[in-house]
């Protein structure tokens, strides 16, 4: 048995989301792998890179492994972080590999639902061969500090697929050239809406599920210099509704919600897609991994080839404006504590497997983006999608969201209370105040007795 | 020579059997033994799928458990009870869930009832038409918050063509704080109207004809005779309709889920949906349990109160 040894969960205090960390501790090399026929199971939320994943780690995986077959269970993306803490609740998963955002990690950790990889990774994976922050992002807990990696941290998990934001553009109404800064931005697509009559000016995610509004105000937040928080002290109130905070609502609420399409307010990835597939937006925003069907003839009305596409659609790093941030999107792998032993060292050989040099270049030629340097400056990558220099040239300007214990809840907080900003349902300071307020108030109510999670 | 065994006893009604019975089935299993064999399944897996995860959840609602955080679960008293019953939040959400109740269920009792009094009153193609109003009861939640939800799209929804194509301008059902809720009673309505006409269908077949001769030789209007014979007879029977819309309408989750997420903000979201925040985007278990116990309690107080007040009908 791998993993018996698991160390009491004793989150609950409050003071630190790092120093209750329970996982149990991964083997620091692989056991020894079963002969038998063995179906290494993911659980991601359904979206074209999982389908990817499955079709390219059974051609490639099994070339290696060939007893081993891989089965990426999906889920929809409102239902994932249910799906997969449920049954972490239940301490039985149907997944050997639970791909989480970013920001799930603390939960994970604390609760000891993951392996800690960290002895793993120092005999296996080429931490040198990464941007550091790329690393820290997709395992380390407690978080890094944004674009850097604490070596002294422990590690949950290993880049799967990175992801960022792009800016997708409509070449044929607003010009060849991106624009380069928020301001910008902005008048270029105030000046589209107004010359294209039954085109909006920007099309990006406003609804209340998943993360969609939070990561819209968080990127405005980001570009206007504000931030979400001191995480040295778990403050919020008083740091995210700063003046730069105020401003990013602003902007956000006041400049950029007035250029989108009526009844855009429960926006997410698909419909922003759709929008600017049939032509209707002059500016969107957009994951770069959600973004391959955009140059699909099948999907869209703009071209009936790519070429015709890509003549009217361009993909540019977002502008800046007082900083250069970007989100940080993407998932890391990580290994189920209660998968069975053999599924666990398979678990770790595919992950050793799926981080080499020769793997992520295929895995970028098969329309994943990969996380080494390498594979990221390869031409297997960058002539792979016209976005994929976009994620290339985004990586040293990515910014993370929290990633404690208490996530889920804090993002719903900020979802919601940005969706009724943008959708007229509370005056944009109002909001910014209680996201304050409410975030803060479940930072520091573990200690409270009864009512948690109102 | 011996004679016949009788084929009846003393007791009417009962028949003797002239066989032996049929090999194979214990002599020692009484009639109320077979009887409890042949609940006991039921039973069981009432007991196992009900009882013991209400009272379960009785438990933990006095605790601080979480599920995913697993640990003991301290007891906390009414630490749970009174952080819920003294929330804004909650008091929230219960607001949004009494209006959408009231608009909802009385919608449906005006429509359910008119629709069932003009089907009553046809003497062709009533079941047809019968049948095609049940259609609605019969799909999935899910299925039509699904459909509802692309037929209301600001943008491209079929009901913003057609209020465009008579000259009105798009509405965003979805997206408003007001028309979001007004959506979500409309599609509920369209759904669960059937039910109530279903009801009062069934009471006004009920309601004996000689009531309606005898108020026509009486030269009574429509309206008298609505008002002192129809309302009257199936009222009772209306209400236990609407009893169970309201329990229904109360803990109303799917619909929310699929059309608006509770949004725009938290404009629409319902005690239920609040619940299932509380219970697994923080994994608050005990805090969930205890708004759940509320929730059950709400309604078997209210319902008691509307079985006194129907009770009180019956006898009047």
């Amino acid at each position: 048995m791998l993993l018996l040894v698991t160390t009491v969960a004793a989150c609950g205090d409050g003071k630190d989301d790092g120093a209750k960390a329970s996982a149990p501790k991964a083997p620091a090399t692989i056991p020894e792998l079963t002969k038998d026929p063995l179906t290494l199971s993911f659980i991601w939320f359904d979206w074209p890179p999982a389908q990817a994943l499955e079709t390219f780690a059974n051609a490639e995986y099994k070339k290696e492994r060939p007893n081993a077959t891989i089965k990426v269970n999906t889920v929809p993306n409102a239902n994932w972080h249910d799906a997969m803490f449920t049954q972490f609740a239940a301490r039985k998963t149907d997944f050997d590999i639970a791909i989480l955002d970013s920001q799930h990690i603390g939960e994970a950790v604390t609760n000891g639902n993951i392996l800690d990889l960290t002895d793993f990774v120092k005999n296996n994976i080429e931490v040198t061969a990464y941007n550091p922050y790329l690393l820290a992002a997709y395992g380390q807990f407690p978080q890094a500090e944004t674009g850097k990696r604490d070596e002294n941290a422990s590690l949950y998990g290993l880049p799967l697929l990175g992801d960022t934001w792009t800016m997708i553009y409509r070449k044929d109404l607003i010009g060849d050239k991106p624009p380069q800064t928020w301001d910008q931005m902005i008048s270029a697509a105030e000046k589209c809406q107004a010359d294209n009559p039954g085109v909006s000016g920007l099309a990006f995610h406003q609804a209340n599920g998943s993360d969609a509004a939070a990561v819209t105000y968080n990127t405005v937040n980001g570009v206007y210099g504000g931030n979400l928080w001191d995480a040295k002290n778990r403050k919020i109130d008083g740091v995210l509704n700063d003046a730069a905070g105020q401003e990013a609502m602003d902007v956000l609420v006041n400049k950029m919600k007035p250029l989108t399409a009526k009844g855009s307010g429960n926006w997410f990835i698909d419909e922003v897609n759709a929008a600017v597939a049939q032509g209707k937006a002059c500016i969107a925003f957009n994951w770069i991994a959600a973004s391959g069907g955009l140059l699909d003839p099948k999907q869209s009305t703009l071209g009936t080839t790519r070429e015709q596409i890509l003549d009217k659609l361009g993909f540019a790093t977002l502008p800046s404006q007082k900083t250069n941030l970007v989100p940080l999107g993407g998932m890391g792998m990580h290994v189920s504590a209660y998968s069975a032993a053999a599924n666990q060292a398979e678990a770790l050989n595919f992950m050793k497997w799926f981080e080499r040099a020769d793997v992520q270049k295929k895995w970028a030629a098969a329309g994943g983006v990969p996380s080494r340097t390498d594979a990221l400056q390869s031409p297997e990558f960058l002539n792979a999608g016209p976005f994929n220099k976009v994620y290339a040239d985004s990586v040293p300007r990515m910014r993370d969201m929290w990633n404690v214990p208490e996530y889920a809840r804090l993002v719903d907080i900020e979802n919601t209370n940005v969706n009724a900003a943008l959708n007229g349902a509370k005056k944009p300071k109002d909001a910014l105040d209680d996201i304050a307020k409410e975030q803060q108030s479940v930072l520091d109510s573990s200690n409270r007795k009864g009512g948690g999670g109102l | 020579m011996k004679d016949p065994a009788p084929l009846t006893t003393d007791h009417p009604g009962q028949v003797v059997s002239a066989t032996p019975p049929a090999p194979g089935r214990s002599r020692r299993l009484s009639d109320r033994g077979l009887a409890v064999a042949f609940i006991s399944p039921a039973m069981l897996l009432l007991l196992a799928m009900s009882v013991f995860p209400l009272l379960w959840s009785l438990y933990l609602s006095f605790t601080d458990y979480s599920a995913t955080r697993g640990g003991p679960a301290n007891f906390i008293g009414f630490g749970n009870y009174t952080a819920i019953l003294t929330s804004a939040q909650v008091h929230t959400r219960a607001l949004t869930t009494l209006i959408y109740v009231i608009g909802a269920v009385g919608l449906q009792t005006v429509l359910g009832f008119g629709i069932a009094y003009l089907i009553s009153r046809r003497t062709h193609g009533r079941g047809v038409l019968t049948t095609l109003f049940l259609v609605p009861m019969m799909l999935s939640p899910v299925v039509v918050g699904l459909f509802w939800r692309f037929m209301l799209d600001a943008q491209f929804g079929v009901v913003n063509s057609m209020l465009s194509s008579v000259g009105l301008g798009q509405v965003e059902w979805l997206t408003r704080q007001r028309t979001a809720l007004i959506s979500l009673i409309v599609v509920d309505t369209w759904q669960w109207t059937p039910f109530i006409m279903l009801i009062a269908l069934a009471g006004l077949s009920a309601v004996p004809k000689y009531l309606y001769e005898a108020a026509s030789i009486d030269r009574a209007s429509e309206w008298f005779r609505f008002r002192t014979i129809t309302l009257p007879l199936v009222w009772p029977l209306l209400l236990i309709a609407v009893m169970f819309r309201a329990i229904e309408a109360f803990r109303l989750f799917d619909l929310v889920y699929i059309l608006t997420n509770g949004g725009p903000g938290v404009s629409t979201e319902t005690l239920s949906f609040h619940i299932y925040k509380v219970a697994f985007l923080g994994f608050n278990t005990g805090t969930a349990s205890a708004y759940g116990i509320l929730m059950v309690l709400v309604v078997i107080v209210l319902t008691q109160f509307y079985l006194r007040y129907l009770n009180k009908l019956k006898e009047g």
